[in-house]
């Protein structure tokens, strides 16, 4: 399975600009009109990391289990959450922290480091 | 060597074709006009007449000339020419027979694929009547290009610096506005919007009224019934509308437009382009509210734009330049001349498919949401049509995606889905585009997992399908949109009847002629044969097979006195034929 970053081939730390040009050089040698899916393929893989909230989402979603909890741990600054979160209470600990601005920060850390 | 594809702009006002040949565009000219006027017409000898002398028999014989039909395509209606009865299709298909033997005789060979431009605004349903108009001409539509986009093509490229740029596409018939990103040889659709019943031809409408509101005023005279002098009083708006681009005014004369009673009608009139820029204002406030839709459906403001393109002949209007120069505080562009930038897009995007190597690459988007309806609330109360957009306007084509529905009761074992195109939060406002039935569901209680999946692909074709999910059963379904009319076989009979309307009357656009025989002159025996074989053709579904054969032998042979120009041989065999068809109409 290829990440996002080799589909267009570029580099992990790239900036909004940088992949930009990649993906428009990938778009220019995979005409949507010469083969739809290629062209959806490497349009839906830009779409996923095309600028910076694009690109929280991402790794977010790609996070190891151990880098999650302690994501959520920082982000949340607490140890009472268990080793195992299921998709549900994730998300309800989301809409709870809607307004906290430190979940929001340590998505940004997240995407710095 | 691959198969030439030529890029053709079928415009409501004129038509052009053109290819790319050398990494080179070219339109290619008919004599020495790059532009066919969209008039289709039969003469006194009862042959069809293409483009400019369709247009001067317009102002003659109006009831045997058709104008703009581009306007009522997709529409589920007739026109009458010369007491025959023809769809849209089938009249937007004898100007692209036109165009395609154009770029025959220049090119010296065959061809049968085709890039056509449609605006970005043409709905389902005229995009089919467009492609079928292109079968019906014995062209394979390759690919349908949004005419903004096609002009955007047409633009230098390849500047590596990100440029915005909106195209404003006012042509005889249609509007349309797109925001597009210009970029290392890309040209990215950001937003497409537009109006596909405004154009040039309404402002000369609007002339036309003004003109008609004179006469009436001066002779108590509705010159309204009178056909003729209609199409006088058209050209004379149209011609006036041309004048007032350059000049502050336009002197109107048609003398002997018509007797009434005993007294010549005569029409003189000054013009002035204020009261002509007056008449078409509120046309010109909805091209502009079209405008800031396009920007918003971006994220820009006029700020955001660095270049305006424009393109259609009605764009000449000089008050459109000076509200635009207003909005955006900076002057349009015009190198590229805005009658012919659409047709070398298509060019362009025409090599590409054909494998050429081109500068520029085109990623488009759709200027409609697709969606269908489910239950749900519109303003606060419970509604059973709750309009859920699927795909949204503006996305990238070709486009996949999905949403998940619920079944609403216990034992639920069937679900209706109806697709609709629109943006409205009640779905009965859009436009119902399709509809289908999922059964024999699981029977559990509701909740029961709908998938629904939208497919758009790069002509804005849609494919729909619905799966439930803990069984994977699936149903799907291909939106066309054809008309009813045109189902199955009825396309092959459409162009059976085009080939022989035109092949027994105009033999310059035969197919498959050579190019040295079109100029010739085809000896009248010939032509007769043509009809009958045409004739005979037609009562081919009617007859028993045995007729059929003996028929089919008929015309095998006497295709080769044709082909041998054997005139004598015809003769017998013409009879003969002739004898089978009085016996079998009989």
């Amino acid at each position: 399975m290829q990440t996002p970053y080799q589909i267009l081939d570029v580099a992990v730390d790239a900036n909004d600009k940088a992949i930009k040009q990649a993906y428009l050089q990938q778009v220019k040698n995979n005409p949507p009109d010469r083969n739809q899916q290629r062209f959806q393929l490497i349009h839906d893989t830009y779409t996923s990391i095309k600028d910076h909230k694009s690109r929280v989402a991402h790794n977010l979603f790609t996070l190891q289990a151990a880098d999650f909890n302690t994501i959520l741990d920082k982000a949340l600054h607490t140890k009472q959450v268990g080793t195992t979160v299921s998709a549900e209470s994730f998300n309800k600990l989301l809409s709870i922290s809607m307004d906290d601005t430190s979940l929001l920060n340590a998505f940004a850390d997240a995407d710095n480091t | 060597m691959n198969d030439i594809i030529i890029g053709i702009d079928l415009g409501t006002t004129n038509a052009e074709v053109s290819i790319v040949e050398n990494g080179k565009v070219r339109v290619i000219a008919d004599g020495d006009s790059k532009m066919l006027p969209s008039f289709v017409g039969i003469d006194d000898n009862g042959q069809v007449i293409v483009g400019e002398t369709a247009r001067n028999q317009y102002l003659v014989y109006p009831e045997r000339t058709i104008k703009s039909i581009k306007r009522q395509m997709g529409q589920d209606t007739h026109v009458v020419l010369a007491e025959q009865s023809y769809t849209p299709q089938e009249i937007s298909a004898i100007i692209l027979k036109r165009l395609k033997s154009i770029a025959e005789n220049d090119l010296g060979q065959t061809v049968s694929k085709a890039v056509i431009t449609v605006p970005a605004y043409f709905s389902d349903a005229q995009r089919q009547a467009t492609r079928e108009a292109g079968e019906i001409a014995g062209l394979e539509v390759v690919r349908m290009i949004n005419e903004p986009t096609a002009a955007a093509l047409a633009y230098d490229a390849n500047q590596s610096e990100s440029k915005h740029v909106l195209v404003y596409d006012l042509g005889g018939g249609t509007f349309d506005v797109s925001v597009v990103n210009i970029e290392s040889g890309v040209v990215e659709v950001l937003s497409s919007h537009g109006d596909n019943q405004l154009g040039g031809d309404d402002f000369d409408q609007q002339i036309v009224d003004y003109l008609l509101a004179q006469i009436q005023d001066t002779y108590q005279v509705n010159v309204r019934a009178h056909s003729k002098a209609m199409a006088r009083i058209t050209r004379a708006a149209e011609e006036a509308k041309f004048l007032l681009s350059d000049q502050p005014y336009a002197q109107i004369e048609e003398e002997y437009l018509l007797e009434h009673e005993g007294v010549a009608i005569h029409l003189s009139h000054e013009l002035s382009r204020m009261a002509y820029e007056e008449m078409i204002d509120d046309y010109i406030n909805a091209t502009l509210d079209a405008v800031h839709i396009a920007l918003k459906g971006a994220r820009f403001t006029t700020a955001d734009i660095d270049e305006i393109i424009l393109v259609g002949g009605s764009t000449r209007t000089p008050c459109i330049r000076e509200r635009l120069l207003n909005e955006f505080g900076f002057e349009p562009h015009s190198e590229v001349n805005p009658n012919l930038c659409v047709t070398i897009g298509a060019a362009i995007q025409a090599a590409m498919i054909a494998g050429q190597e081109v500068d520029t690459v085109l990623v488009d988007v759709t200027p409609y949401t697709y969606g269908t309806s489910a239950i749900g609330s519109l303003d606060g109360s419970p509604y059973p049509f709750m309009y859920v957009p699927i795909i949204h306007k503006n996305t990238v084509l070709p486009s996949r995606k999905s949403d998940a529905f619920a079944t609403s009761y216990d034992g639920q074992e069937a679900v209706e889905i109806t697709l609709y195109q629109g943006e409205d939060p009640d779905a009965l406002n859009n436009v119902k585009i399709g509809e289908f039935r999922v059964e024999g569901l699981l029977d559990v209680a509701s909740g029961n997992v709908i998938t629904l999946t939208l497919a758009l692909d790069l002509n804005g074709m849609l494919q729909v399908s619905a799966q439930e999910k803990d069984t994977g059963l699936e149903k799907c379904i291909i939106i066309k949109n054809a008309l009813s009319e045109f189902e199955g076989d009825a396309l092959d009979t459409a162009k059976q009847r085009i080939n022989s309307l035109l092949g027994q009357m105009d033999p310059r656009v035969i197919e498959d002629q050579p190019p040295e025989e079109k100029t010739g002159i085809i000896a009248p025996e010939i032509v007769a044969a043509g009809e009958l074989i045409s004739k005979a053709e037609c009562l081919f579904g009617k007859v028993s097979n045995e007729d059929k054969e003996d028929m089919s032998d008929l015309i095998e042979t006497l295709k080769n006195c044709i082909d041998a120009k054997d005139i004598q041989g015809l003769d017998d065999l013409t009879r003969e034929l002739q004898d089978i068809i009085y016996y079998l109409e009989s």
